[in-house]
């Protein structure tokens, strides 16, 4: 499967998840596994672009498909992303272990709507499939607020 | 000219590793050759174990070994902690695996060490344990085994209550809650047979309490534990004690020669991570006919589970002697029972027990206001205390605070009291107040700090974070005292091998403990700045003072990169001095300090569907001086999310049989972006004197003022009528309608 | 919490998923929304896992005949973002926003919920409000099921070892038909605790379909005929809830079924 542009060929277990997959046999460890059954979120990467539960299917169905994780948030040149960087301004997170799930959820929010387009209650149900316990979530909705306002998103 | 950056609202530079996905966290650490164990558990609450059959390790099956109590016989129990005053049956602490019987069901009986976690979970089904179930006990009432009791009794409270004009009485429960962190718990071990030393990265609150507590259960001296916090995904309390699991990994470790890693998963987590509250009392408050406290009696239970873990007695403690809040009470009778019952410990969960007295004493406040006809305010007013120091009737001394000006500030901001409306109405309006002193801070931390080369330092820090924002916070406290900027400071945490001395991260005190190390450390360092300096520049030591351009004296200045500099150089130093960078480090140990607040929650219950929509929020906490704003905002928002889980959702529930029904977060719910209502925080900083920074904590007062404000909207919008939280609509609509066998009692008639 | 072993079979096409399926042993696997928690848990332990997801033929949403026919793989955001369905069907898009969360959605089949059969899921109470028909198909050949025929019990249904939902089909619902879904859940995107699923053409049809009443969707007959007969939505809806034998399940049921039939009314 190719992770963020880069192609990965493993030999799996039929039972393999794809989460485990990501983060023991590709090494990409930002994404993070919080409940391995679908609720929290943490494991959210972006399959063909959407956001999925990375958790919720096994890696041999990933097999030929393109991936992207919280390490391929930045630009080529390691520079963050606007959202990112909204995310350090807004304090919108505290211990980090949920952050990359609500980055890969923001993200393709972002991506399929227009600057300015996105209302606060649209963010927060469109955050709700992900679960943060530290900041009550008030920063990561103003952070979205701020990526959705901004013309660059 | 001095450089203000305490109270600056700075942002964090962890943040940058977080958002490109460069964090380690313990499960995110590769350890080569490492195993992975499983655990087998108990499936009932409580049962004699009568034998126990493992599968023999198999190369075929990855299978490297199946560890059982009896292999570890030659281990401890855990350390339990006596609060002061307390009594605690410190032989009914938890075992690292059990050998004859199980005290809950999720209790871990057999370590399954294996080449992967699948595989192990393979091997776990193949234990074969045969019990014979015995009764289980459920409620701490019914249990007849006391684990931990204290008790108090001030001033002559038989002849207050006799000489009252009004005595109110309450009987109140908080249920079990589950901290879940959005890490669950875990641990590597490895084991150097060679130099005997033992290598453990934990998720954890903390080194200092893990290692002790490992050194004690290992029956090892702390030297020969070399203890690793990394990254840490949350932790609320939950990670102040090592997991039993973490123990047996370390003990399968050692047997084994293999590094031993566990990744807890969130099944496990929800019904094997020891849980938060699980307490009920019942309150009296004697009053004069002018609302004037004249005494408090407080009888209350504590659910402690099947065994003590270290922290197991303190949260029961905590809520006893909180039990008066903000008022001032001039005679108590205050006793907490902590009964044995065969579910998971408890132990401290955000809060930790303050939750729990902000509770009882606020509904029972505002109980007392509704039978007296006085203002639920105007009642408040007239009893809180005023002068500080001031020694509670339970023994604890509050050390500052301007209740009144929360009080006031709060009520501004919650804006004009709207008449809670009619039940019938198409809904039932209420609005509630709650006010909450916490204890904070205690005990002892350290810090030392080093000059490097151009003027930078490092500063090891004996705390270490989860979340809070240790590294900005005490950047800011230290680059202030030595006037440079917070980027010419690093800060390193979490590692035995590097850190000083000190407790750990729990009980809102890592600022004013921790934070006040280091700024005692960036004092001494500026202390010895100074004398370099002033050798540098010939003069005496009081001719130099420090400026943001270096130290200046006579004219000349000496920058801390030229400090640094001299320092190294081999004639650097005055005559006597020793030669090389120079170092600070101090260590800071202060009495609890009190931080404080005031809440206040508007609530709206469909009267159809009983379903509630807390409406708005509003949060006044006086931490004290707070060093960063921002992360300080973040913090109370925190906690008033947690407690509003508290109040509308959470709660670990368990069956007849002692099975916890709620195994998955399908059924232990935590709130999502979309649940939140608006929350308008005020702060009030009311400086302690019993530290340099003035700072108290501003950890857990979130989750203790927002819980009883609800709970006091709640009881108004349901015209009195008392529930205990969770406030799901099955009770809330059953409250409003009387409609079973559980009917809410109107509070007068009670 | 990792799944137990099994074969991972992909289906090379409809026929040979039914061969495979024919094994007592093997388990479909759609979405996997529901099924992988299963398997994450241990709580599910098929030997044979046949993934469907490799059917494109079964992932389409189009209309025939007046009639919308849903391939059994098509995704829940496929179903939410159609323009087609929020025009003739728009029940269905305002149940399939309940449905979990958007990255659940966005793998999550609209067949599989069906096959699921939770009691709590929403699409199964839209689509039984809606009278949609369910094709199943087996190596003996295919069969056509109504919802009361489909939905047997909580997570049972008619689908026999060997037979897998192939599609469903959504008859029209003719002009000036009002829709509306409502339920009521602990936190958003959680499971329904109750709902409600009106369909009503005045004067002509009305279908209420109930989430929470007993452990299958089921329609409110007897408030379906007292609406047509000119009942008032409260009364139609005190109907719905009559035999709903816990107290706030049967007010939840009763009030959000008087809340749809007001809007639809409205």
């Amino acid at each position: 499967m190719v992770i963020n542009g880069r192609t990965y060929d493993d030999e799996v277990e039929d039972r393999t998840l794809l989460s485990d997959f990501i983060r023991h046999q590709a090494g990409l460890t930002g994404t993070h596994v919080g409940c391995e059954h679908g609720v929290c979120g943490a494991c959210t990467v972006q399959l063909d672009g959407e956001p999925v539960r990375s958790c919720l299917m096994l890696a041999v169905q990933a097999d030929g498909r393109s991936l992207r994780t919280v390490e391929g948030l930045a630009g080529p040149d390691g520079e963050l992303s606007v959202l990112q960087r909204a995310f350090t301004e807004h304090h919108a997170l505290q211990c980090g272990f949920c952050t990359a799930g609500f980055l890969m959820t923001a993200d393709a929010l972002l991506r399929r709507r227009e600057t300015g387009s996105i209302s606060e209650a649209e963010i927060r149900e469109e955050l709700a499939g992900n679960l943060c316990r530290c900041t009550g979530y008030e920063g990561i909705v103003a952070a979205v607020r701020t990526a959705a306002q901004s013309p660059r998103h | 000219m001095t450089t203000r950056l305490v109270g600056a609202p700075l942002t964090r530079r962890e943040d940058a590793r977080v958002l490109r996905g460069e964090t380690r966290y313990v499960d995110d650490i590769v350890i080569p050759g490492a195993a992975q164990a499983a655990f087998v558990r108990s499936p009932h609450a409580s049962a004699a174990i009568q034998s126990i059959a493992v599968p023999e390790p198999s190369e075929a099956d990855g299978l490297l070994a199946v560890i059982t109590g009896r292999e570890l016989a030659g281990l401890r129990s855990f350390p339990v902690m006596e609060p002061r005053g307390a009594h605690v049956a410190a032989g009914e602490a938890h075992p690292v695996l059990p050998v004859d019987e199980v005290r809950y069901a999720g209790q871990p009986v057999a370590a399954v060490i294996a080449r992967t976690r699948a595989l192990a979970e393979d091997a776990a089904e193949l234990v074969e344990v045969e019990y014979e179930a015995r009764p289980a006990v459920l409620s701490p009432r019914a249990s007849d085994l006391t684990l931990m009791r204290w008790s108090q009794r001030t001033g002559d409270v038989d002849a207050a209550f006799a000489a009252a004009a009004h005595v109110v009485t309450g009987r109140y429960a908080l249920p079990r809650l589950v901290a879940a962190p959005m890490e669950a718990r875990g641990a590597i071990a490895r084991y150097d047979a060679d130099a005997d030393g033992l290598t453990v990265w934990c998720s954890a609150q903390d080194i200092h309490r893990s290692r002790a507590q490992l050194s004690h259960i290992l029956g090892r001296d702390e030297g020969t534990i070399h203890l690793i916090v990394p990254d840490v995904g949350g932790a609320f309390g939950s990670k102040g004690v090592v997991a039993p699991e973490v123990a047996a990994i370390a003990a399968a470790a050692i047997r084994l020669g293999v590094p031993v890693r566990w990744t807890e998963d969130r099944l496990e987590n929800l019904v094997g991570a020891y849980q938060g509250r699980g307490i009920e009392g019942d309150v009296a408050l004697a009053l004069a006919a002018d609302g004037r406290m004249l005494a408090l009696r407080a009888r209350l239970w504590a659910d402690l589970g099947g065994y003590l873990l270290t922290t197991t007695p303190i949260p029961p403690h905590t809520a006893a002697t909180l039990i008066t809040g903000v008022y001032d009470i001039p005679a108590a009778d205050v006793e907490v029972t902590g009964a044995r019952t065969h579910k998971v410990p408890t132990g401290p969960y955000r809060g930790a027990g303050r939750p729990d007295a902000a509770y009882m004493i606020e509904r029972l406040v505002d109980r007392a206001a509704r039978e007296l006809d006085l203002d639920r305010i105007e009642l408040r007013r007239r009893n809180l205390i005023r002068r500080f120091p001031h020694r509670t009737p339970t023994g604890l001394e509050y050390d500052s605070g301007d209740y009144e000006r929360c009080l006031d500030l709060a009520l501004e901001l919650a804006g004009p009291d709207q008449p809670s409306r009619p039940l019938g109405a198409d809904v039932a309006r209420g609005t509630g107040f709650a006010m909450y002193v916490e204890r904070a801070g205690g005990g002892f931390e350290s810090a030392r700090i080093q000059l490097r080369p151009g003027g930078r330092f490092l500063i090891d820090s004996s705390s270490s974070p989860h979340g809070q924002g240790h590294d900005i916070t005490f950047a800011q406290i230290a680059a202030e005292r030595l006037q440079t900027a917070p980027g010419a400071i690093e800060l390193r945490f979490g590692d035995s091998a590097s850190a000083p001395g000190g407790v750990g991260t729990f009980g809102s005190r890592s600022v004013a403990q921790a934070g006040s190390a280091v700024a005692r450390a960036a004092d001494a360092m500026v202390g010895e700045g100074a004398r370099l300096a002033a050798h540098l520049l010939g003069l005496e030591a009081g001719a130099v003072r420090l400026t943001p351009a270096g130290f200046l004296g006579d004219g000349a200045a000496l920058s801390w990169a030229e400090i640094a500099d001299s320092a190294a150089a081999p004639d650097g130093h005055p005559p006597g001095g020793a030669p090389g960078p120079l170092q600070a480090s101090a260590r800071f140990e202060s009495a609890n300090v009190f931080s404080s607040g005031v809440h206040a929650a508007e609530v709206d219950i469909d009267p159809e569907t009983g379903q509630l929509s807390v409406r708005r929020l509003v949060a006044v906490d006086d931490a004290g001086t707070l060093i960063n704003p921002l992360l300080a905002h973040g913090q109370v928002i925190g906690g008033v999310v947690q407690a509003l889980g508290e109040c509308l959702v959470e709660e670990a529930v368990y069956d007849d049989d002692g099975q916890m029904r709620s195994g998955s977060f399908l059924d232990y719910s935590l709130l999502t972006a979309a649940e939140i209502p608006p929350i308008i925080t005020g702060e009030v900083e009311t400086p302690t004197p019993l530290n340099p920074l003035g700072a108290k904590g501003a950890g857990e007062g979130g989750a203790v003022g927002a819980l009883p404000a609800v709970a006091n909207a709640v009881t108004d919008a349901l015209g009195g009528r008392h529930v205990e939280p969770p406030y799901t609509a099955d009770k809330l609509w059953r409250a409003l309608h009387g409609a079973d066998d559980r009917p809410a009692v109107p509070e007068e008639r009670r | 919490m990792k799944p137990a072993p099994f074969v991972y079979t992909p289906a090379p096409s409809v026929a040979g998923a039914l061969e495979l399926l024919a094994d007592e042993d093997a388990t479909a696997l759609a979405g996997g929304q529901s099924l992988v928690p299963l398997l994450n848990f241990r709580l599910a332990r098929p030997g044979v896992l046949v993934d469907l997801n490799p059917l494109t033929a079964l992932d389409h949403l189009h209309v025939t005949g007046g009639a919308l026919r849903i391939g059994a793989l098509t995704r829940q955001a496929t179903l939410q973002r159609s323009a087609t369905v929020a025009e003739g069907w728009p029940l269905l898009t305002e149940a399939v926003s309940h449905v979990g969360h958007a990255a659940i959605r966005n793998r999550g089949t609209v067949g599989g919920s069906v096959a699921h059969a939770d009691p709590a899921a929403e699409l199964p109470v839209a689509l039984t409000a809606l009278d949609a028909r369910f094709h199943l198909r087996s190596g003996a050949g295919e069969r056509t099921l109504s919802a009361s025929e489909l939905f047997q019990g909580p997570m049972t249904t008619a689908l026999e070892t060997g037979e897998l939902l192939v599609e469903i089909e959504v008859p029209p619902v003719g002009p000036g038909a009002r829709m509306a879904f409502l339920e009521h859940a602990r936190t958003h995107g959680d499971f329904a605790v109750a709902g409600a699923a009106v369909v009503l053409v005045p004067g002509e049809r009305a279908a209420i379909a109930l989430l929470g009443a007993a452990v299958t969707p089921v329609r409110a007959h007897a408030a379906e005929r007292a609406l047509l007969g000119g009942a008032a939505a409260a009364e139609a809806a005190r109907l719905a809830g009559a035999d709903v034998g816990d107290d706030h399940r049967r007010a939840l049921i009763t009030t959000l079924t008087r809340r749809a039939l007001e809007r639809v009314l409205a």
